[in-house]
């Protein structure tokens, strides 16, 4: 399967410099903290009864916690395009691939998958460093229940990511664009703080990220919810996946065709 | 049927990138070329920076969009059946980067072995019998990165028969090598069509390589070919002329525009100030230009009569060096 070959190539190259991957774990996890202490200095505390009255879980380093690993998991496929692709672009390798008979979707898919599972080899690893440092209790139960929820938020992660990758062959170089995208994700997907403080249009707009119904399913599911509970955000990850693979693959065929007027290579 | 059929081929490229409703200007890279390959052949096409060698190389391998003309690739059409044509063919890329240097060869052709859908119960032999034709079999395991740069270009052709083609296209496949590297690839690539029977389009623009290597040659210029023929055929457009090379000290180009006779330079000796022009210039001729050279300003160093070469054939149809 070429699948399995992009995603063990990919790996291969990642895990091969074991500092690297030390790196990237300590800045995972080093990023967490500077944002659970922040988050805990404006609260006045690691307990807040107002983030509790709005949100259900009023333990400010468990609300964070879950925010941020799907945080990071949810822009992985869009990382993946923006700097994978850029950088196979800037060096040929993405042309001898383009030559293959492969399709191109499957090549593109593959990338994002390494990428995702490589982000989550790195996030159970913040994981449970956060849940050991800041003594959040967490039941079997909790992890079984949040599988179905992660494998669906990855759906729609890959999905939302794909928007991205048309984007990138086309315009060549959109890392700037990509982080700043990021970053606005983390303020209106309710990562750090409830997303009820914000404007009603913000509010609105968080709606369209997959991330924000990630979210909000699994603190759900932290805090006890049955599915049954959490089903309105169910239902909104199962409607953005479809939309984003169909806005996303169509937006890729439309970019393909001008890629291919411009070249793939050409800086 | 022939292995590669091109008809009025052109190639634009867009100044930006062209959205709907975007008025771009675009720049003709390709304009409008013609020629067939057969079955077997090593064809060349030997043209100056910037001449569309790589364009047409990269329509032709189904990674870039034509403008005009069409393309077939034994006998599949470049734009309908792109992927057929990515089973049969196989390129080497202009450059030295074109496959991962964070692998070993091994790796890297495993991974393109799948991507080009070689059956598991083959690849291992295949690779194995690639890597030892190439001659990297005891360097397998190493990283690409550890790799001089005739190593990596060994490699990449090593990485261009995984799927056994039957049309091999090579840009440039000798850019870049030290001498002895070269040769090899050279060698190499003759062993391939005389003994496996592929076709070969390569393109070059050291005349030397593409007249000893190759069956028939064009020569591109400003995206048009502009002679087609075997490099013996080529070389009688220049048979029986004068080809003399003049060392001259002081030398200006603006002078040169002026000169009724196509000369071009085909080397320049910053340091000593030695400009080496060259050109089809008759008996009778001669002492005109010397006289020419002399009033520009120029002192002539030395006047040597030349076996005429590809390079003269260019000159005369253009007036410039492959060089320039
Ligand atoms: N992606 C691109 N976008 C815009 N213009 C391009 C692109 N690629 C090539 N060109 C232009 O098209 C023309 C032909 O380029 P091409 O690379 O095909 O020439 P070449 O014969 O391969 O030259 P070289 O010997 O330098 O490799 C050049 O003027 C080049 O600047
Ligand atoms: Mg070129």
């Amino acid at each position: 399967m070429p699948l399995i070959a992009i995603i063990e190539k990919e790996l291969r190259m990642f895990f091969r410099y074991p500092l690297r991957v030390f790196s990237a774990v300590l800045v995972g996890i080093v990023f967490l903290l500077q944002f659970v202490f922040f988050g805990q200095a404006v609260l006045g505390g690691r307990y807040s009864p107002l983030l509790a009255s709005s949100t259900g879980i009023g333990d400010y380093p468990t609300y964070a916690l879950v925010g941020y690993v799907l945080w990071w998991l949810s822009v992985s496929p869009m990382e993946a395009y923006v700097w994978g692709i850029r950088r196979e672009l800037q060096r040929g390798t993405f042309e001898t691939n383009i030559a293959a008979p492969i399709r191109i979707t499957e090549l593109l898919l593959g990338l994002a998958l390494s990428w995702l599972i490589m982000d989550s080899v790195l996030m159970m690893i913040v994981f449970a460093f956060g849940i050991l440092i800041f003594g959040i209790s967490l039941t079997f139960s909790i992890l079984l229940k949040s599988l179905p929820i992660l494998l669906l938020s990855f759906l729609a992660f890959l999905g939302f990511g794909f928007i991205f990758a048309g984007l990138v062959m086309m315009l060549k170089h959109i890392g700037p664009f990509a982080q700043i995208f990021e970053f606005a994700m983390l303020f209106f997907s309710g990562v750090f703080f409830p997303l009820n403080v914000m404007p009603k249009a913000i509010i609105e707009f968080s709606k369209i990220l997959p991330l924000t119904h990630s979210v909000t399913a699994i603190r759900g599911i932290f805090v006890g919810k049955t599915y049954a509970e959490i089903a309105p955000s169910i239902t909104w990850l199962l409607l953005l996946v479809l939309v984003y693979w169909l806005v996303g693959y169509i937006l890729f065929r439309w970019a393909e065709r001008i890629t291919r007027v411009m070249g793939y290579g050409g800086y | 049927m022939y292995a590669i059929e091109v008809s009025e081929l052109r190639k634009s490229y867009p100044k930006k990138i062209p959205l709907p409703f975007r008025k771009v200007e675009w720049i003709e890279a390709v304009k409008g070329i013609s020629f067939k390959v057969k079955k077997g052949e090593l064809f060349g096409l030997l043209g100056p920076n910037g001449a569309g060698k790589t364009t047409t190389i990269k329509i032709l391998t189904t990674l870039l969009e034509p403008s005009g003309g069409t393309a077939k690739i034994l006998g599949f059409d470049i734009r309908k059946d792109a992927r057929e044509i990515r089973k049969r063919i196989n390129l080497v890329a202009e450059g030295e980067r074109t496959l991962y240097w964070r692998l070993s060869a091994y790796e890297n052709l495993k991974y393109f072995a799948r991507i080009y859908y070689i059956p598991k119960s083959e690849e291992n032999e295949r690779i194995e019998g690639l890597l030892k034709l190439v001659g990297l079999w005891e360097r397998k395991d190493d990283l690409v990165m550890n790799y001089s740069r005739g190593m990596k270009q060994r490699l990449a052709i090593a990485k261009a028969l995984i799927n056994d083609p039957e049309v091999l296209f090579l840009d440039e496949p000798t850019l870049g090598l030290d001498v002895q590297s070269a040769i090899f690839v050279r060698e190499f690539i003759r062993k391939l069509v005389d003994e496996q029977k592929k076709t070969v389009l390569l393109t070059t623009h050291y005349m030397a390589e593409a007249e000893e290597l190759c069956d028939r040659i064009a020569i591109i210029d400003h995206g048009k070919i502009i002679a087609l023929d075997t490099p013996e055929g080529l070389k009688k457009l220049v048979k029986g002329e004068d080809v003399v090379e003049i060392r001259v000290r002081d030398f200006s180009v603006q002078k040169l525009k002026n000169f009724p006779w196509k000369l071009a330079i085909v080397r320049e000796d910053v340091e000593r100030g030695i400009t080496t022009l060259r050109g089809q210039i008759t008996e009778e001729d001669l002492p005109k230009v010397v006289e020419l050279l002399v009033k520009s300003g120029a002192r002539i160093l030395s006047v040597e009569q030349k076996e005429p070469t590809l390079e003269d054939v260019f000159i005369k149809l253009t007036g410039r060096t492959l060089r320039d």
